[in-house]
C-alpha cells in the first residue's frame, strides 16, 4: 500500500486544521484530526497524522494492513496546555517510509484504547508510557509497571514531578 | 606423670597461621559474576586473555554467592535492584570483601543529579565497601590495581612494588 | 499432555531467573513457569537497570547529555551517540563536513565489529563454550586500541559532537585499521572452523527457537533478529544517512529464522563492516572535522524530529522535541533491545530451558539499553 493510499484512507477520518507546534499558543479544545505530509529528510517521518484518541486502534489496523512495523510509542506532557500527547511511530519495512500518529488527551483523565491486540509489541511500549506519564490504555492485557519498581506510584516524566 | 601446664616454646605459632590464611585468601579471591552495567564489560575484559585476572587467582567467577568471597559491584545500583544486591551480599559467607568498580558504584556516578528518582548513590549505602576503583568505566589495569589494593588490605604487603615515577 | 485416554496431572512450578545470572547479560529477571524442563510461560521483568536517561535528557543541556548516550548500549556506544547527535543536528540545521561523516562511519563500523565480536564470545558462553570468548576479546582489544587512540575511551565513547567529531584521525590510525582489517579477515576462517562447524554448536542452534518474520514485524524486533528471519530491513539501505550510500556493501539475510541464522547474520555483518571501513579509508577526503560556527549553547528550533540509525542490535531511534531552549523538551530513545526482548514471552513458550537461553543469547541484549 503506497503512502498516497494511506494518506487518502487517513483523510477519511481526518479533518484539516492548524498544525500544532511545541510551545505554540493553542486553544484548549482538542483538535479533531489532521494529516500533514512532511519531508523525511527534514523531520524523519513522511506522514504526520493527528487522530482523535478513540481512533488510534483504527489507525493501527490501517497500518497493520499496510504491513507497517510498530517502532515506538511514547508520551509527551504539554503541561502548559494541560494535555498529554501519545505519539506512535510506524515504519514500512519495504520502503522505509515512516508514519507518525498522534493523539491528544486531557491531562486530568488521560485514557485511550490500547493497540496491543493489533500489535503485540505495543504491550511493553504502553506499559512504559503508563509508567512515565500515568496514561491509561484501556483494554491493555496487564498495565503493570515495567521500568519502575512494582510498588511505584509516581510518574517521573511529568513536568511537575519532583523526586 | 605430672601435668604439663606450659606449652613448650616453638610448638604452636598462632600469628603465622593468620598470615598464612590471609595470604591464601588474598591469592584465591573468588569473585561473583555481578555485572550490572558498563563496568561489567571491563571486568570481562580483565578476565580475558590480554589483562588476565587469572594471574592473581581471581579467574574463578562463581555465579552463586554461596561459593564466592569477593563481590565486584560493576555498574549502577538502582532502587529496584537494591534489595537483590543486599540479598546477594548477605548470602555470601564470611570472610567477604566488596570492590566498588566504577563511579556509579562509588557515588552514583554520571547519574547523580538533584531530583533523580531511581539510582542509589553509591553502593556503600547498602553495605561496607573495601576498595573503591574510580573510573567511568575504569580501565582493566585499574581493576587489577584494585585487586592488588585488596590483597594489601588482607596481607599487609603489596604483591608488587609500586613503580617509581621516573 | 495426555497419553491414551488418561490425562496426566500437570503441575507447573515457578523458577526465577535473575536478576543476577550469568546468562542474562545484565540485570534481567525472567519469571519462568516450568512444566518439567519445558517452559510454560516466561515473563521478563525489567527495570533493574533503569537510570532515567530520558528524564536526564530534559534536565541536561544538549552538550552535557552527550556522555549519557554512550552509557545506554555501551557495547556499541557510538551508534547511540550518532543517533542523538544527528537528531539534534537535524533540528538545529547543522551540516557536518564530509571528512567528519567519513570518520563517523569508520569508527561506527569498527564499533559494530567490536560489538559482534563480544556477542559471539558471550553467546558461546551462554551455550557453555568458554574458549571463543578469549579469541574474540583478543581481536576486540585491537579495535579498542585503535579507537582509544582517537577517541580517548575504550568503551563509553564521547567522540561525536554537534557538527562533526572532536578529534581528527591520523596516519597511525589509518595504517593500524588497515592492518586490523587484514588480520580479522584472516581470522574469520578460523572462527567458522571452530565455532560454526562445531557439531555441538550446530545442534544447539540449528532449528532452535524460530522467530517468524511476522512476529518480528508485530513486535518491532529489528536488526540481526529480523534479518535472521528473512526480512531485508536495514536502515543504512532503506533510510540512508551519513555517507553510507557511497559504499558498496551487502546486507546479510538468512531465511531460516533459527538461532543459527541470527548468528550467521552477525558473522557476515562483521565482514561487510570491514568492507565499508576499507572503502571509507580509500575515499577519505581532507578538510575540517568540525562544522564552523556551531553555537556553544545550542538551542535548536522549536519542533520535533525523528532520527534512526542501524545500531549493532537493530534500529536505534531518537525522537527529539525541542521548545527552543537549551534543554530538550522530550527526548525519546527508541531502543532496539527493548523491542527484541518483548517477543521473548511469546517465542519461548514450549521451549526447553537451554533452548530458551540460546534464544535469549541470540537476541543480543544489553539490558541498560532496554531499561535506559
Amino acid at each position: 500500500m503506497s503512502l498516497e493510499i494511506i494518506k487518502a484512507k487517513f483523510s477519511a477520518f481526518a479533518v484539516h486544521g492548524a498544525p500544532l507546534t511545541a510551545g505554540a499558543d493553542t486553544p484548549a479544545a482538542l483538535p479533531v484530526s489532521l494529516v500533514v505530509e512532511t519531508r523525511h529528510a527534514v523531520k524523519g517521518y513522511d506522514l504526520d497524522v493527528t487522530v482523535p484518541p478513540e481512533r488510534v486502534t483504527d489507525a493501527a489496523r490501517l497500518l497493520d494492513e499496510a504491513a507497517f512495523m510498530l517502532e515506538a510509542i511514547t508520551g509527551l506532557d504539554w503541561i502548559a496546555e494541560q494535555q498529554f500527547e501519545v505519539v506512535y511511530d510506524y515504519t514500512s519495512l519495504t520502503t522505509g517510509a515512516r508514519v507518525t500518529v498522534r493523539a491528544r488527551l486531557p491531562r486530568a483523565t488521560p485514557e485511550l484504547p490500547s493497540i496491543a491486540g493489533i500489535y503485540p509489541g505495543a504491550n511493553w511500549h504502553e506499559r512504559e508510557t503508563h509508567d512515565f506519564f500515568g496514561i491509561v490504555f484501556t483494554g491493555h492485557p496487564g498495565l503493570t509497571t515495567l521500568l519502575l519498581p512494582e510498588d511505584a506510584v509516581f510518574h517521573p516524566l511529568l513536568k511537575d514531578f519532583s523526586a | 606423670m605430672e601435668k604439663q601446664t606450659e606449652v613448650p616454646q616453638g610448638l604452636i605459632h598462632f600469628a603465622m597461621l593468620d598470615k598464612a590464611l590471609a595470604l591464601a585468601r588474598a591469592n584465591s579471591l573468588w569473585p561473583m559474576t555481578f555485572g550490572l552495567a558498563c563496568c561489567a564489560i571491563e571486568m570481562m575484559a580483565t578476565g580475558a586473555s590480554r589483562f588476565d585476572m587469572a594471574r592473581f587467582g581471581c579467574e574463578v567467577f562463581r555465579p552463586s554467592p554461596r561459593q564466592c568471597d569477593l563481590m565486584i559491584v560493576c555498574g549502577t545500583v538502582n532502587k529496584k535492584m537494591s534489595p537483590a544486591v543486599r540479598t546477594l551480599y548477605d548470602q555470601m559467607p564470611e570472610p567477604k570483601w566488596v570492590i566498588a568498580l566504577g563511579n556509579c558504584a562509588i557515588s552514583g556516578g554520571p547519574f547523580k543529579f538533584p531530583g533523580q528518582y531511581a539510582v542509589v548513590e553509591g553502593v556503600d549505602q547498602l553495605f561496607p565497601v573495601d576498595v573503591y576503583v574510580p573510573g567511568c568505566p575504569p580501565r582493566p589495569e585499574a581493576l587489577i590495581e584494585g585487586i592488588l589494593a585488596l590483597e594489601k588490605k588482607l596481607t599487609g604487603r603489596r604483591r608488587w612494588p609500586v613503580a617509581s615515577a621516573s | 499432555m495426555s497419553y491414551g485416554t488418561q490425562s496426566i496431572h500437570r503441575e507447573t512450578f515457578v523458577l526465577n531467573l535473575g536478576p543476577q545470572h550469568p546468562a542474562t547479560h545484565g540485570v534481567l529477571r525472567i519469571k519462568l513457569t516450568m512444566d518439567g524442563e519445558y517452559i510454560d510461560d516466561a515473563e521478563p521483568v525489567i527495570g533493574y537497570g533503569h537510570r532515567m536517561q530520558e528524564k536526564m535528557g530534559e534536565n541536561r543541556t544538549y552538550v552535557k547529555y552527550l556522555p549519557n548516550t554512550a552509557r545506554m548500549d555501551y557495547v556499541a556506544a557510538l551508534f547511540n551517540s550518532h543517533g542523538y547527535v544527528c537528531a539534534v543536528e537535524r533540528l538545529a540545521g547543522i551540516t557536518v563536513p564530509e571528512r567528519a561523516e567519513f570518520i563517523r562511519v569508520i569508527t561506527a563500523e569498527l564499533n559494530r565489529v567490536a560489538s559482534h565480536l563480544l556477542w559471539v564470545g558471550a553467546f558461546l558462553i551462554d551455550l557453555g563454550g568458554f574458549t571463543p570468548l578469549l579469541y574474540t576479546f583478543d581481536d576486540r582489544e585491537q579495535i579498542l586500541d585503535l579507537l582509544e587512540a582517537v577517541t580517548g575511551a575504550r568503551l563509553t565513547f564521547c567522540y561525536y559532537r554537534f557538527g562533526g567529531v572532536c578529534n581528527d584521525i591520523d596516519d597511525e590510525f589509518i595504517a593500524g585499521t588497515r592492518k586490523f582489517i587484514a588480520h580479522l579477515r584472516s581470522r574469520m576462517p578460523m572462527y567458522h572452523a571452530f565455532i560454526t562447524k562445531n557439531i555441538i554448536f550446530r545442534k544447539r542452534c540449528e532449528e532452535i527457537a524460530p522467530i517468524s518474520a511476522e512476529t518480528c514485524r508485530k513486535y518491532g524486533a529489528t536488526g540481526p533478529v529480523m534479518r535472521g528471519s528473512g526480512v531485508a530491513y536495514d536502515v543504512r539501505k532503506l533510510e540512508p544517512y551519513s555517507v553510507y550510500p557511497r559504499f558498496a556493501f551487502n546486507v546479510p539475510v538468512y531465511p531460516q529464522c533459527d538461532c543459527m541464522a541470527r548468528y550467521l547474520v552477525r558473522m557476515d555483518e562483521m565482514v561487510e563492516s570491514l568492507r565499508i571501513v576499507e572503502q571509507a579509508l580509500e575515499q577519505l577526503p581532507g578538510g575540517p572535522v568540525m562544522a564552523e560556527k556551531v553555537p556553544r549553547m545550542l538551542k535548536p528550533a522549536k519542533g520535533d524530529c525523528y532520527f534512526n540509525v542501524e545500531s549493532a542490535r537493530g534500529t536505534f531511534g531518537v525522537r527529539l522535541v525541542s521548545d527552543g531552549t537549551d534543554k530538550a523538551y522530550r527526548l525519546k530513545l527508541r531502543s532496539p533491545c527493548f523491542s527484541n526482548l518483548s517477543l521473548f514471552q511469546e517465542c519461548s513458550r514450549g521451549l526447553l530451558l537451554p533452548d530458551a537461553l540460546a534464544l535469549l543469547g541470540s537476541l543480543d541484549l544489553v539490558i541498560p539499553d532496554i531499561d535506559r
